[in-house]
């Protein structure tokens, strides 16, 4: 499904600019590929972008220069800094500088999924902040969630693992995948991969007895899948 | 010592040599010039004699100092010492005896002349002498004293923007300008040597990051790849536990990799921002983080956080050792296992229950040691908290009394 949101993806190494891209095709955006900031400043004259994705150590320079440039040129422009540099003083950088959320590589898609659905919903006040998905509807801002039109009560992290699957749906998640998300959104030291069984399990319980159909479903013992037809 | 004092004690000393030297040479040479004018003046007299003695009758040049004897032969003139007693005093005397001829006959003269007159002159000759050379040689003692340590203002300004120097600060050295030449020569080198370690600093600095660069990007491909494969519909159940290995096995090898990149930075000492913090308020509050974890494993928790504790360390480094010490008793423990943690005496003790080692005890804080039923941990969690505490000088030390204990002695 469509959404219309073009996406920037400023990236030079080209295997994970490409995955990077099919990705958000198949998810519904229209991504845009620049592999270095002057590819970068010409696309952004010429499109309009949603959201950028931005990769710091790039040929011609830090990608720290374009995030005042973006942000100068349109407030609403989402800006995800994607960076294999984890040090904490480059993030505080990027985020004082204006970027809107910073991802250290690698990452997972549905990760990246989550994140930039999050950042387009937090700057497009003017579209739904819910997020719909059959008889389940998501208000991420209140942390609210209905089925069949009745509000169920979660735990934080149960609603944070049921957004994620919302936003990524028809998706393989696996336990690492999930683990990370848990451990790295809800700052958890102790949070193991093996936990995530039994949140899901408590999840599952808590959609089935509000008469939910049964979306999250188990693949080989590997991971999850929430599958919408 | 110091360089002042060292210069001034070799100038002393080898002043004081040279004085003593000095004076000895002096005293013998201002002696024997005051005896060679006395029997200079003996000799005059001597030559007046012989003039007044043709035109006079002899008898009368006899005086208090003059003596004259009939002698019965011809003798040498020579010079000699004498005592007379003036007055009941003993006075001494320089005498010269010498013949002269006289109506046939020899008589033998003597003239004397007082030496103890001579001897005021040689006294104030030396006392002047002495004196001048004293005042001379504290003049130039102050004066040199005072032009070193002038001359070394800048030397010494030099040590101390040194000593102050940090090569991780944006601060540059920056030197005063100096007068002397040695000293300007040391302050180039010094500000070129500095400049050279900062950039050398910068560069390794930036090194680690382009590791961490090279390194996480071809991870992210092979992950992201393994992700995208992982979504196919028509994976056996073997491909997709083994896609799920690839993705697990990459995540956990960009975590070795950012925690070696953590050891590197710490060891360069880039964290070095200071401040104090109540070890017990940091652990409650890293504590709440694990939560989960503590429930999930249902741990006895035994909290002894009354001491506060106050330390000043650079705040992530404060966190990252408190963290990792308690997800090192945490992830390690047993289920249904004890926890301990108290301060005490600016002592840290945190115990924990679990199954002994199956390495030495001594290889605890190395990397990668592990248990072999823990193969999922890292191994660079405990090895990471024993640099910081090797950076502050905090002593850490491991022993397994029936639990695991770990104590930290906050004091340096």
């Amino acid at each position: 499904m469509p959404n219309n949101h073009n996406i920037l993806v400023v990236e030079d190494e080209w295997e994970l600019a490409k995955s990077t891209l099919a990705f958000l095709s198949e998810n519904g955006f229209s991504p845009f590929h620049a592999k270095d900031l002057k590819t970068a400043r010409k696309l952004l004259k010429k499109e309009k972008f949603t959201a950028v994705l931005l990769d710091l150590g790039l040929p011609d320079g830090d990608g720290m220069s374009l995030i005042k440039e973006i942000k100068n040129f349109k407030e609403e422009i989402g800006l995800i800094i994607i960076s294999a540099k984890d040090a904490l003083e480059k993030k505080v950088q990027g985020l004082e500088l204006g970027a809107d959320d910073y991802l250290t590589k690698p990452f997972f898609f549905s990760e990246l999924n989550a994140r930039l659905k999050s950042v387009i919903r937090r700057l497009n006040l003017e579209v739904n902040q819910e997020l719909a998905c059959n008889e389940i509807t998501l208000f991420p801002e209140q942390m609210k969630v209905l089925v069949h039109a009745k509000e169920l009560e979660l735990t934080a992290k149960e609603f944070g693992l049921l957004l994620y699957f919302v936003s990524n749906q028809n998706r393989v998640l696996s336990k690492t995948t999930l683990g990370e998300f848990m451990s790295s959104t809800y700052v958890d030291y102790g949070f193991t991969d093996d936990m995530v069984y039994t949140h899901i399990k408590n999840l599952k319980k808590k959609l089935a007895e509000s008469n939910c159909k049964d979306y999250i479903k188990n693949v080989y013992g590997v991971g999850y899948k929430f599958t919408v037809a | 010592m110091k360089l002042l004092t060292k210069t001034s004690l070799n100038f002393i000393s080898a002043s004081v040599m040279f004085f003593l030297v000095g004076s000895i040479v002096m005293y013998f040479s201002v002696r024997n010039i005051v005896a060679e004018d006395l029997q200079n003046r003996l000799l005059e007299q001597q030559n007046e004699f012989f003039n007044t003695a043709s035109q006079n009758k002899l008898e009368d040049l006899a005086s208090e100092v003059i003596f004259i004897e009939k002698y019965q032969k011809e003798l040498e003139h020579s010079f000699s010492d004498t005592v007379l007693i003036v007055n009941k005093k003993y006075m001494l005397y320089r005498k010269l005896q010498f013949s002269y001829l006289h109506n046939e006959q020899h008589y033998k003269v003597s003239i004397l002349q007082l030496q103890s007159q001579s001897d005021k002159l040689f006294k104030k000759i030396v006392i002047m002498n002495v004196g001048f050379a004293m005042l001379f040689f504290l003049i130039v003692f102050f004066v040199n004293r005072q032009s070193i340590k002038n001359s070394l203002k800048v030397f010494y300004s030099t040590i101390n923007k040194l000593e102050d120097f940090q090569v991780n600060k944006a601060q540059e050295l920056t030197l005063d300008t100096a007068e002397v030449d040695e000293v300007k020569k040391l302050n180039v080198v010094f500000e070129r040597m500095s400049e050279q370690i900062r950039k050398d600093f910068e560069a390794q600095k930036e090194y680690t990051e382009n590791v961490a660069h090279e390194l996480q990007t071809p991870l992210a491909i092979i992950s992201s790849k393994a992700d995208e494969l992982m979504q196919a519909d028509n994976l056996t159940k073997e491909q997709m536990e083994q896609l799920a290995l690839l993705l697990e096995t990459t995540n956990r090898l960009s975590k070795i990799n950012q925690s070696l990149i953590f050891l590197t930075k710490i060891d360069n000492r880039f964290y070095t921002e200071g401040a104090t913090f109540s070890l017990n308020e940091l652990i409650k509050e890293k504590l709440v983080l694990f939560e989960t974890a503590i429930e999930d494993k249902n741990l006895k928790l035994a909290l002894d956080l009354k001491d506060a504790t106050h330390i000043y360390m650079d705040p992530y480094l404060a966190e990252t050792l408190v963290v990792n010490l308690l997800k090192n008793a945490i992830v390690h423990n047993e289920k249904g296992g004890e926890l301990s943690i108290k301060l005490e005496n600016k002592c840290l003790i945190i115990t924990n229950s679990g199954t002994a080692l199956t390495f030495s005890e001594s290889d605890i804080f190395k990397r990668f040691s592990r248990s072999e039923h823990s193969k999922k941990s890292l191994g660079i969690g405990l090895s990471i908290v024993k640099r910081i505490c090797e950076l502050y000088g905090f002593n850490i030390e491991y022993r397994f009394q029936e639990n695991h204990i770990f104590a930290i002695k906050f004091s340096n």
